[in-house]
């Protein structure tokens, strides 16, 4: 009996050393928001938030901002009569993030973080992505959809941007500075770190970031939204008494005919 | 420090951008009682509204500049209310004519062509008609001290003839003409067709209308196109708001801040210049902003794609 019970002993403590050891292998990563929510109150203007972490000392991390998907309706420019460039076509893309950021470490650089078979950067996105109509060229529209979304700001690959503490026990630290710009609307995003080793995703976090509506645009939006015939009203009824108090006011300036 | 949060545009802008933007067009509109949305809502795109919230929020805003504006000309006399009535029944009606062609030519094909193509054509020709016409009248009074007004009593004589078979003669006594309602009305219905294809207020249609169809004297135009517009600013406001929910109120009241007080202001520098010299500087506006469309369409893009909706 006693050398069943040292048998199945030996058994768990060589299973929980070799789950042990292969948790070790992936790394102890982790990430911590500043803050997980974010307010979007009257005078906001778009903030920064800053992400702090730990990975094993050999590896690099990236930081991914993204969410939420949408279908995205465009037009592509073409020209119309042989010279005048125009909206032509209709085309949408579907399932296409709103806000997509990476952000790259120091030192390094960026494009050997940027790969479809890594899942970082736009050449990964566009495999999520459909096209409507099939017929049209995805990564030439998608591409260029890219360019509109880094001009507004809410699409950005940040390089040199994720800074190492000095290693410590086979761990480093990394701290990077997000930024939220103000067209970053309301919404839930996630915001993941991924380990990287030799080419390789070696372990992945996420944590959830929500932006919301607070006072005064929570409660015109949700007038808008909710009431938009009596917002329509309101918003004629204040236009016109402005007017009409500023014409007052102007009066003594006004001069005969 | 100095932004604001747009709930309905979803981005911020510098308050100080905005009332000066404002206070521009506003001052614009009390020269030349143009409600100014061909040069506000691609003003407002370029700092990163969205092209539908720009439009219905500038909509909004002309509500309250147009209403100062139109305050300040009737304490001067200069709103012809039966004209503005007439002018703008026929708008409405044209204007729902008008949304129907863009549906069909929608459903068609074809309707950005021609959206493209009437703006540069209505810019260019009425843009390029006024500066010419202002042009030889600032000549003629330059020679000598009589209006310009006795050349268009001899251009209006040919006509007279035909206007005045026209049943419900009406006087119109702050225009100084007694015609038709039926021309005004008519007229009405043109810009109302040409400006829901356009989507714009059609101001700067309605202006040179009043002034070379209908020989009514400049400043009295200035304040009947802005009676005019302040009704159908408050029609497409409360349409937008209900129908797209693109109405951005924080936006609008901002520009109102900047343009009530720039409506106030244009109309007394306004009263100051001569009518061709008002003529003059509208027609250059008008011809500056047709350039600048007719380069967009000219020169290759950097970005191939737009969000739907824009221009």
């Amino acid at each position: 009996m006693k050398r069943v019970v040292y048998g199945l002993l030996t058994v768990v403590l060589v299973s929980l050393a070799w789950f042990g050891s292969s948790l070790a292998a992936e790394g102890p990563l982790s990430l911590k928001l500043a803050k997980t929510n974010i307010k979007i109150s009257t005078f906001y203007n778009g903030t920064t938030l800053e992400v702090t972490g730990t990975l094993p000392a050999d590896e690099d991390v990236v930081v991914q901002v993204s969410g939420p998907k949408k279908d995205v309706h465009l037009k592509e420019k073409g020209k119309v009569a042989g010279f005048l460039w125009m909206n032509k076509t209709d085309v949408s893309l579907e399932n296409t993030p709103a806000v997509y950021m990476v952000y790259t470490p120091t030192g390094a650089t960026a494009t050997q973080f940027l790969s479809p078979d890594l899942g970082v950067g736009y050449k990964a996105l566009v495999k999520d992505i459909t096209i409507n109509p099939e017929s049209a060229d995805k990564a030439f529209i998608f591409g260029e959809y890219v360019k509109l979304m880094e001009k507004s700001g809410v699409y950005a690959i940040n390089e040199d941007t994720v800074k190492y503490g000095t290693p410590d026990n086979g761990t480093k630290s990394f701290t990077v500075t997000l930024a939220i710009p103000s067209k970053m609307s309301a919404g839930a995003y996630k915001v993941a770190a991924l380990a990287m080793k030799d080419g390789a995703v070696t372990n992945r976090v996420n944590e959830d970031l929500t932006l919301e509506l607070s006072g005064l645009p929570a409660a015109i939006s949700s007038m808008a939204n909710g009431r938009p015939l009596l917002f329509g009203f309101m918003a004629v009824f204040i236009a016109v008494g402005a007017g009409l108090l500023v014409g007052v006011l102007f009066r003594g300036g006004g001069g005969s005919h | 420090m100095f932004y604001m949060y747009l709930p309905i545009a979803g981005n911020s802008v510098n308050i100080l951008l905005i009332l000066g933007l404002g206070g521009f067009v506003g001052l614009l509109s009390g020269i030349f009682g143009v409600g100014g949305g061909f040069l506000m809502t691609p003003l407002l795109m370029m700092f990163g509204i969205p092209p539908t919230v720009a439009a219905a929020s500038d909509s909004n805003q002309i509500v309250g500049a147009s209403t100062s504006g139109t305050l300040a000309h009737m304490r001067h006399g200069n709103v012809d209310i039966a004209m503005g009535v007439m002018l703008l029944i026929g708008g409405i009606a044209g204007g729902t004519v008008g949304v129907q062609i863009i549906k069909l030519l929608r459903a068609l094909g074809g309707a950005d062509f021609l959206i493209a193509i009437t703006y540069v054509i209505m810019l260019g020709g009425v843009g390029g008609y006024m500066f010419w016409e202002s042009l030889q009248g600032l000549k003629k009074s330059k020679n000598s001290t009589a209006e310009v007004k006795t050349t268009v009593e001899e251009q209006k004589s040919g006509k007279k003839s035909f206007l005045q078979k026209l049943p419900f003669q009406y006087k119109f006594e702050k225009s100084g003409c007694n015609i038709s309602m039926l021309l005004p009305l008519g007229f009405g219905v043109l810009v109302g067709i040409l400006a829901a294809i356009m989507g714009v207020g059609g101001g700067f249609i309605m202006v040179p209308v009043m002034v070379y169809l209908l020989r009514m004297p400049m400043h009295v135009v200035v304040g009947t196109s802005l009676f005019q517009i302040l009704f159908t600013c408050i029609n497409v406001t409360v349409m937008q708001a209900y129908s797209n929910k693109t109405v951005d109120f924080v936006l609008a009241v901002l520009l109102l801040l900047g343009s009530t007080i720039g409506a106030q202001v244009g109309t007394s520098i306004g009263k100051k210049l001569k009518a061709d010299q008002l003529k003059i500087m509208l027609a250059s506006l008008v011809l500056l902003v047709c350039a600048k469309m007719m380069a967009g369409l000219l020169m290759t893009p950097t970005i191939m794609v737009a969000l739907k909706g824009g221009h």
